[in-house]
Order: structure tokens, then C-alpha cells, then sequence
């Protein structure tokens, strides 16, 4: 009894992956994410993250989100104008930002985008996204 | 319950349990499906919008003004463009990042429902003609993936477009330096019947209106037909 008491109480603190994503504190970004985004971000790219036509791009299977992190962490509080090609469509709107976003807002959208949908990343902290919008271009 | 025995008893053989078993198959399901029929109303027409004039025997109803814009091919549209056809009219424009893109969802999806219907059209007004140009509006047009033929993008005098929104579609439209995209704008969609009347007004960045709008299309091409 003792032995599978150890071994039960064992497993429930071993730290793994599964329970790195569903900690409270993910959840707590997770859920204040996905309230942001319907506010500030699902006009455009919908509530399925599909995004409009050539018009406003995906946020769901976008190759320029996992390879541009950083630039998608500045572009969720200052925006984007340009060229921009995602999955070989070219896109040109202009996107105004959230200036208004605080960092762990920023943050909390993050954490959102990239776990939603066909996205899993985990956790994105307040820390990091501190230290990415330092060093934006804009 | 006695009735009933005595139809058992003369199975097969009494042509008045035939009769009765007749009329509780057929007949009786037959009037009554009559009865209800002719009780059912016939479909209701949409109604008319605005005010409306009595002269003579006939009554004038509200029609929307004369208008000429271009639209995105640079083609002149005017109100012979809809000559015949039924059209839907909102007042969007393209840096509006509040209540126009759920509008022009909601306004692809009307598109994509009517595209077995040539005789169903839309004029989307800008309200920024000095930055909605001709070839932004052709590049907005396409990158939503709409054909010109079908879809209008227009731009014009600005007065015009504030005038028009107002006194014939009485939809409110007006720049506003307080807002957050400078415009004052009702995200209304008006359907306009083959005589230029409003017969419809629906609020486009909500899905159950234009699910409204989309069946009030099909009542309205009844009614023509009709």
C-alpha cells in the first residue's frame, strides 16, 4: 500500500510537457487571450483564425507565424504595413496595432494565438514578450 | 368500441368496413389537407421603405436618387446599372478596422449564397473617396476574390456618397475626427428592389440579419416572378 501510495503521489508531480500547458498559470493566459483576440483581432481574422480572402491573413497554419515569433509579438501591439507573404500569398493592408495592449496582454494574446487551432506551443510569458517588444522596429 | 367489433366481425366480406377504412386513409387526410391549404396565408410581400405620395389613383413611393459613380473597373455606374435587377448597398471604406471587415464577411457570404442569381447585385459605397481610389479599390476588390460584374466598389464625390447615404438609403454616413477611424457609419445593408425602393434594412456585421437578408432576397425574386 505505502509503495503505490509513493508511486501514485510520484506520478501526480512529475513535470512533463502535458503538464507544463495546462498549468494555472497557462490557463489564465490562455483564457484572457482568447477573450483579447475576440476583441481586438477576430474582426479581421476571424474567430476561426482563417483570416479574409487575400485581404487580412491567417492566424491558423500560417508558416510566417512559426518562423516569425518575435515579429508577430511586435506586430499584435504596433501593427504591420507592407508586403507580407504568408503560405506564398501575398498580402498589403495595412494593420494598425494595439498600442493600447499592455505587455501581458500582449502576452496572454500570444499565448492564445499559438495555442489554438492547429498551433501548440505552450506558455508564452510575460518576460519574454517584454524583451521582444524592447526591441521592435517601430 | 362496439363499432369496432362489428367491423371485425364482417371482415372482408362488408363493403362498409371498406368504405370506412377508405375514408380513414384517404378521403379523411385529403380534406383536411385542404382545409389547411386554403387556411395557410399567402407569402407575405416585403414591405416598402420611406414616405410615400398619393397622386391620383397611383402611390409614389421612395426611390433612391440619381447617382453616377465609378466603380473599380473604372466603369460609370449609375442607376440604370440596376435597371431590372434587385442590389444590396452598405457604406464601407477600406482602412476601417471596426465594423466594415465583419461587414464585408457577412457581404461574401450574401455574394457566394446568390451566385446562381445574375439578377442579384451589390454596390458597396466608399465614404473615403480621397483615399479609396479607383485602383485601391480594384486591388480591395480583388484580394476579397469578387467579380466586378457582380460586386461594385464605388467611389465618387464625396458630397454625393454623404448625400445619397442619407436622404435615399438613410443610412448614416459622415466623417467624424472623434471616432476611431475618423467616419461615423451605419453598418447597415439595404435591399433595393427592381424599382429602386428599399424593401429591406439589415444590420450587416450580425450573421442572424443577413441570414434574414439572404431569405428576404429569395421573397423578394418570388414576388417578381410573381
Amino acid at each position: 500500500m505505502y509503495l503505490i501510495t509513493l508511486v501514485l503521489l510520484g506520478s501526480c508531480t512529475a513535470k512533463t510537457d502535458n503538464q507544463q500547458t495546462y498549468s494555472p498559470k497557462f490557463q489564465q493566459y490562455y483564457v484572457q487571450g482568447e477573450v483579447l483576440y475576440i476583441k481586438h483581432c477576430s474582426n479581421c481574422h476571424q474567430l476561426n483564425g482563417k483570416g479574409l480572402g487575400r485581404l487580412y491573413p491567417p492566424v491558423d497554419q500560417s508558416d510566417f507565424m512559426d518562423n516569425n515569433f518575435d515579429d508577430v509579438v511586435c506586430t499584435i501591439k504596433y501593427g504591420k504595413q507592407g508586403l507580407l507573404i504568408v503560405n506564398g500569398i501575398d498580402y498589403n493592408m495595412v494593420m494598425s496595432g494595439n498600442a493600447g495592449l499592455t505587455e501581458l496582454e500582449v502576452a496572454e494574446i500570444a499565448t492564445y494565438l499559438y495555442n489554438t487551432w492547429s498551433h501548440k506551443k505552450g506558455l508564452v510569458d510575460v518576460k519574454e514578450v517584454t524583451q521582444i517588444l524592447s526591441k521592435c522596429n517601430n | 368500441m362496439k363499432y369496432m367489433k362489428v367491423i371485425k366481425l364482417n371482415w372482408g366480406l362488408d363493403f362498409s368496413y371498406l368504405m370506412h377504412e377508405a375514408a380513414r386513409f384517404f378521403v379523411c387526410p385529403i380534406l383536411i389537407g385542404l382545409f389547411l391549404f386554403s387556411c395557410t396565408t399567402k407569402e407575405e410581400k416585403l414591405p416598402i421603405f420611406g414616405q410615400r405620395e398619393v397622386v391620383g389613383t397611383d402611390t409614389v413611393y421612395h426611390h433612391i436618387a440619381p447617382f453616377s459613380f465609378v466603380d473599380q473597373d473604372s466603369a460609370i455606374i449609375t442607376n440604370d446599372t440596376f435597371s431590372g435587377k434587385i442590389y444590396v448597398a452598405d457604406f464601407f471604406f477600406t482602412t476601417c478596422k471596426t465594423i466594415c471587415p465583419i461587414m464585408k464577411t457577412q457581404m461574401l457570404r450574401m455574394y457566394e449564397a446568390t451566385s446562381e442569381m445574375p439578377d442579384v447585385l451589390i454596390l458597396s459605397h466608399t465614404i473615403d473617396p480621397e483615399y479609396d481610389t479607383v485602383a485601391l479599390l480594384r486591388d480591395f476588390a480583388s484580394r476579397l476574390g469578387v467579380e466586378s460584374k457582380r460586386w461594385h466598389f464605388v467611389t465618387g464625390v464625396k458630397d454625393s456618397i454623404y448625400k445619397i447615404a442619407q436622404t435615399s438609403y438613410f443610412a448614416t454616413a459622415m466623417e467624424d475626427k472623434t471616432e476611431p477611424d475618423g467616419f461615423i457609419h451605419s453598418g447597415a445593408f439595404l435591399l433595393i428592389d427592381k424599382e429602386q425602393r428599399i424593401r429591406g434594412k439589415y444590420d450587416g456585421t450580425k450573421e442572424e440579419d443577413v441570414n434574414r437578408l439572404i431569405v428576404d432576397i429569395k421573397r423578394l425574386r418570388r414576388e417578381i416572378e410573381n
